[in-house]
């Protein structure tokens, strides 16, 4: 059955398996992860890194044969970052694509070791740290663009990056093939100077809903900016971070690979007789697999270090609450480019491969001159830093369904804007509904809505029953557990309260049944606002010709009622 | 395996026989007054000049606001089909797709504008005597005319709702407010006007609902509604008298007849699909009619419209199936937003968007300044310092001129400071018309005149892969990784189509002439005079570059943003070429003036003559086996 046309199969019992896939994605801790790598070891900052084959896990069921970067030793626990919680168990393979994500601070040196445990047949292999300064470099051997490992032996780089920002490394040997084959990572390099920012995001002293069992969320960034601060000032802060790369696979190369390693006379004698060697054609290239972060959908979607894929550990599932700034480090690896579209707002980019943009001429408060882009093209090699937040500005309505007439305290909630307009003043903390845009407090969406939600407004929705839910849909138009159980208007009681159309004959009568099949997104407990971040280049979102796939993953934008947990 | 879903057919209609008989199906929704744009302060059925924010109310722990004076913006409405149909390609070849087609504004949209209407041309009837038949309007084309003797514009299915009467259980008043429950809902909205008789009392006579629904208790909020009589006051209350009855007269109410919707909207596929165009501060309420496909019977096909690039979407109306609903077979549903920061968006199915989008379901929208409606003779400088003083569109820093100092960091996503220098250039007469007539206007609120343009026309990249449009139509299951585009569209047209002036059209299978293609791509300037492409990309398998010949591009807004950095700097240039992937849109003016004085005016003019677009990507220079096609068009200059 392999790279068969399934795609109507598929896409037509696409109900059947989006649900599946929403059970999956139920069954497994909830994953909704930072940027997470691994620290130097010892004073000289180190990293010990091996290259390795491995097989990758595709959610089509192949398992497809890969060259990767891995920890030639396990490092201990305190290595990894962010902190992770005790339950969680973050590993780093001898081999894993990407590879290894290396936090290092600017300005401070570290030295990367590579041990080349690739098949014989291989050849050398090697790294390239574009934009970062190789001061030197210890044992390996000559190659073209940089010193090199030969089979067995070892190459050391001695470096400093004299910028922060996100950046990509990869194999110098044989490109072509070598990082077709997975031999690609990313390095964040912090900022030597953060003042001006917050030192606890906006994430951590805000609503905990203990009615749930939720507790404070924690700190989960690297570091409290991407870029440094100038005279205490810093237009760089952000709340979460998200590390996405991209890359494709063309499955005929990576099987010529496997055929070539394994045919090959890699005897020392056969090294006499020059047929220890690949000749894998990379031309013409038909790349199948579109993946980000090493993962297909919907496998991004699952935790970081998820036992399934040992050698794909980073996954890609974006969480965040209204108005919090996310830092997006975006790397195009592999060979094509792909316009990444992120749906719900745009992105103000900071920097590119560490170069932060900025104005000809300007105070430094407002000197940003990077463009704000709704689709963030990545190129191979090129990694960018971006600012992403969303807050349902202008929408006009009320997304949080505040009702004036309700009886319900939460549906009551004030809004009190800031300079900018936001319920974000100090006082505002603490309240679900830190950062609600407050022009359009209480402003109703539905001219008459089923449930306990505000009237008179500009639209009537239609019959439910000629609407076909999606998994991740949270069961109304409204943001929240407590707005959306309001909306749907046939629960008698929420938080304790009667509402007052009760569960009698107005229920599904005037347009909504209950919620259904929802299950990603759960109406009572999460009813976030789901937004599909994706390559625009459509036929990059299968999987080996099966839709859905490849590069996609859905970002949620959360209620302050729902915990965001980055651990895992 | 492909068709394991057609077991469950008989499943489907059994279950569709036991819907409930309230089922809503195809309507339409266009409202002449909200609480954003009271219909007191303004009729909506024109662009109020822009002179300062919109006045609101005060804030308030109970209330929300609402315009109290001076209400900028109107309401726009459109409707559109989701089905299929046919294109003609560059070779003569007939293409299948699937496909949106306009159900309103269809004349305009013939004429290669947007299908875009005000509230007072969308909601009116056909002309009596007039029926509209399979293939409309290709085949009556000037001379379908609506119920008050314009060019048919309308919502098409719009019908009159038939009166409703019902008995009425229970009437009290507190106050002036008379509380009305009905034995089953009127189905009343606000302001509309109900008649209560019967009661033998001041009760009787018409008014107008001011609540739709009213918590009683006797009965569900929604068979109660409330309206304003002050000589009722102190009335008795009435409970189940055998004469008191409640009733609306006929109307229009969004309520549409299927029969033309079915004629008109069926294998009538657009590519690209209906042009849309709204103002800053409108709202926009867009209707999607799902026809069906006809000719794939076997797939019961929703459809949804994704807003591509609205800052700050909302999840429900984002169009993505798997993030909020999708449209059925046999449904409507109304899209609305509040319009975003002006620019050049555009948008397209959400469904399995390999296949909806390589088959045909790409459409533009874009979004026309607040600058384009401030008075003519008016500093634009000036006029964006007004809208600073709005929060919701405001772009702030420190010694921009706003009359409060800025307190609060600035926002890291806003696009359009006022520029760091002001050039005191004055706005000049905008019309706001028509892409393609000799009009003026703004890309965006640039503050200094920097996006000024004479002729504006959308432009949108595509790409047809023929070998995926016929196994999806011959009920095959399509491959995605070899996707190959063999057509390289300018607005669904391959050269030299995209100089044919005129909408095209294509007979479908139904043996009829559909309108297929009704935007050309020639670009007519006058000499002297700039024109803005607004370009936007939806190929779904590659990278494009469009060059220019001649005259150079530059490139004044990028992803539906202007080109200016947080200072305030305009981030312009000029370049020969463009690129875009998929989801990209960019802003390009061609301005075919040799001389321009700092003023803006034109001192030595280009030669007149015939220039080109064109694609260096020398391979998409084709219409599949023929050479010399696809994506290019001609730049006359008059």
């Amino acid at each position: 059955m392999r790279a068969t046309n399934m795609k109507k199969a598929i896409s037509k019992t696409r109900l059947l398996l989006a649900p599946m896939v929403a059970m999956v994605l139920l069954l497994t801790v909830a994953a909704h992860a930072a940027a997470p790598g691994i620290t130097g070891t010892g004073a000289a900052g180190t990293f010990n890194l091996t290259a390795q084959q491995a097989y990758l896990n595709q959610p089509d069921g192949q398992a497809i044969y890969s060259w990767g970067y891995g920890c030639t030793t396990a490092p201990a626990v305190s290595a990894f970052r962010p902190t992770l919680s005790a339950t969680s168990a973050p590993f780093c393979n001898t081999m894993q694509v990407p590879g290894p994500t290396l936090i290092v601070t600017e300005n401070v040196a570290f030295s990367v070791t590579l041990t080349n445990n690739l098949p014989t047949a291989a050849g050398n292999t090697s790294i390239l740290f574009p934009g970062i300064k190789l001061n030197s470099t210890a044992s390996g051997t000559q190659g073209l663009l940089t010193q090199e490992a030969a089979p067995g032996a070892t190459v050391t780089y001695n470096l400093v990056a004299t910028s922060p920002g996100t950046r990509a490394y990869y194999s110098g040997t044989q490109g072509d093939l070598q990082v077709e084959m997975g031999l690609y990572g990313a390095i964040i390099v912090l900022p030597a100077t953060t003042a001006g920012c917050n030192a606890v995001p906006n994430t951590v002293t805000h609503y905990v809903n203990t009615a749930a069992g939720n507790t404070a969320e924690a700190d989960f960034r690297l570091a409290a900016a991407a870029y440094d601060s100038v005279s205490g000032i810093n237009n760089t802060c952000y709340d979460r971070e998200y590390l996405f790369q991209f890359s494709e696979m063309d499955p005929n190369i990576h099987e010529q690979a496997l055929v070539q390693v394994n045919r090959a006379n890699c005897t020392a004698a056969g090294v006499t007789a020059g047929t220890c060697r690949l000749e894998v054609p990379t031309e013409p290239y038909h790349p199948a697999y579109f993946m980000i972060n090493g993962r297909s959908m919907p496998d991004d979607m699952d935790p970081n270090y998820a036992r399934e894929y040992p050698h794909q550990p980073y996954n890609g599932n974006p969480h965040m609450h209204p108005g919090e700034q996310v830092l997006l480090r975006i790397i195009g690896q592999g060979r094509w480019q792909h316009p990444f579209h992120e749906h719900g707002n745009h992105v103000r980019i900071l920097g590119r491969d560490g170069n932060l943009i900025l104005a000809s001429t300007a105070a430094a408060e407002t000197n940003l001159a990077g463009p704000l882009l709704f689709t963030t093209t990545t190129t191979p090699g090129l990694a960018m830093d971006g600012i992403f937040y969303w807050t349902g500005k202008g929408l006009n309505w009320d997304a949080y369904a505040h009702n004036p007439s309700s009886p319900d305290p939460l549906a009551k909630l004030t809004c009190t804007p800031d300079a900018n307009g936001y319920n974000a003043l100090p006082a505002a903390r603490t309240a679900l509904n830190y950062y609600e845009w407050c022009q359009d407090h209480n402003k109703p969406l539905q001219v008459n809505p089923f449930g306990d939600v505000a009237s008179n407004g500009p639209m009537t929705l239609p019959d439910a029953n000629i609407l076909t839910n999606g998994a991740w849909y949270g069961g109304s138009p409204y943001l929240g557990p407590n707005a959306t159980t309001r909306a749907t208007g046939c629960l008698g009681t929420f938080n304790s309260v009667t509402n007052p159309q009760g569960n009698g004959p107005n229920c599904g009568i005037t347009g909504s049944t209950p919620p259904s099949g929802t299950i990603a997104n759960s109406p009572s407990g999460e009813a976030g606002f789901a937004f599909m971040w994706h390559s625009h280049n459509e036929r990059e979102i299968t999987t080996n010709n099966i839709f859905p796939g490849g590069m996609l993953m859905m970002m949620l934008v959360d209620s302050r009622e729902f915990q965001i947990d980055e651990s895992n | 395996m492909r068709k394991s879903y057609q077991v469950w057919l008989p499943v489907f209609l059994v279950c569709l026989s036991t819907l409930a008989a309230n089922a809503q199906s195809f309507r339409v929704q266009c409202p002449t007054n909200t609480i954003t744009h009271p219909s007191a302060l303004h009729d909506n059925n024109s662009e109020p000049t822009y002179t300062g924010p919109t006045t609101l109310s005060a804030p308030s722990a109970t209330t929300f606001q609402t315009p109290t004076a001076h209400v900028n913006g109107a309401i726009k409405c459109q409707q559109i089909s989701g089905g299929d149909g046919y294109s003609t390609m560059g070779d003569g070849t007939q293409t299948y797709m699937f496909s949106f087609g306009p159900l309103s504004g269809v004349t305009d949209i013939a004429n290669g504008l947007p299908g875009t209407q005000f509230p007072n041309n969308f909601n009116v009837l056909l002309a009596p005597g007039t029926v509209l038949q399979p293939g409309d309007p290709a085949t009556t084309l000037g001379s379908l005319f609506d119920a008050n003797g314009n060019p048919y514009n309308a919502a098409v299915g719009l019908a009159m709702d038939i009166p409703n009467l019902v008995s009425i259980y229970d009437i009290s008043v507190a106050g002036t407010t008379v509380t009305v429950v009905g034995n089953a809902p009127l189905g009343v909205r606000v302001g509309e006007m109900v008649t209560i008789s019967g009661t033998g009392t001041p009760f009787d006579g018409t008014f107008a609902v001011t609540a739709a629904t009213a918590v009683n208790p006797f009965f569900a909020a929604n068979l109660a509604f409330t309206v304003t009589n002050a000589a009722a006051a102190g009335q008795a209350e009435i409970t189940e008298s055998t004469t008191a009855t409640a009733g609306l007269a006929a109307r229009i109410d969004g309520h549409v007849d299927a029969r033309p919707i079915m004629d008109v909207g069926v294998m009538n596929g657009n590519i690209p699909a209906p042009l849309m165009a709204i103002d800053e501060d409108d709202e926009f309420f867009l209707t999607l009619t799902n026809v069906g496909m006809i000719m794939r019977p076997d797939l019961f096909e929703q459809h949804t419209v994704h807003f591509h690039g609205y800052p700050n979407a909302s999840s429900f109306y984002d169009g993505v199936p798997d993030a909020s609903v999708a449209i059925n077979i046999g449904g409507s549903f109304t899209y609305y937003y509040l319009a975003p920061d002006a620019g050049t968006y555009f948008w397209h199915c959400h469904i399995t968007p390999p296949e909806h989008l390589q088959m045909g379901m790409v459409g533009q929208i874009y979004v026309r300044p607040r600058q384009d409606r401030v008075l003519a003779g008016a500093s634009l400088y000036t006029a964006l310092q007004g809208q600073e003083n709005d929060l919701r569109t405001a772009c702030r820093r420190a010694g921009d001129g706003g009359t409060t100092s800025v307190t609060a960091p600035t926002d890291i996503l806003c696009s359009n400071p006022v520029p760091a220098i002001n050039t005191g250039i004055s706005a000049v007469a905008t019309v706001v018309s028509a892409p393609g007539t000799t009009t003026a206007g703004y890309a965006y609120d640039d503050g200094d005149g920097s996006t000024a343009y004479e002729v504006e026309y959308p432009i949108q990249i595509h790409g047809f892969d023929p070998n995926f449009h016929f196994v999806g139509m011959t009920f095959n299951p399509e491959g995605f990784s070899d996707m190959k585009d063999k057509y390289f569209l300018l607005n669904g047209r391959g050269y030299p189509d995209t100089v044919t002036a005129g909408p095209l059209q294509t007979v479908a299978a139904d043996g009829v002439n559909h309108m297929s293609q009704p935007l050309p791509s020639i670009i007519n300037i006058p000499a002297g005079g700039r024109a803005l492409l607004r370009i936007s990309d939806l190929d779904v398998t590659e990278y494009q570059t469009l060059a220019s010949l001649g005259i150079p591009m530059k490139v004044i807004g990028y992803n539906a943003k202007l080109l200016r950095d947080q200072a305030g700097n305009n981030l312009a240039y000029y370049t020969n070429s463009i690129t875009l992937g998929g989801g990209e849109s960019l802003d390009v003016i061609l301005d075919s003036c040799a001389v321009r004085a700092a003023t803006g005016a034109c001192t030595t003019p280009m030669a007149t003559g015939v220039y080109f677009l064109y694609t260096p990507n020398l391979d998409h220079l084709s219409n599949d086996a023929e050479n010399f096609g696809g994506l290019m068009t001609e730049v006359h200059v008059n």
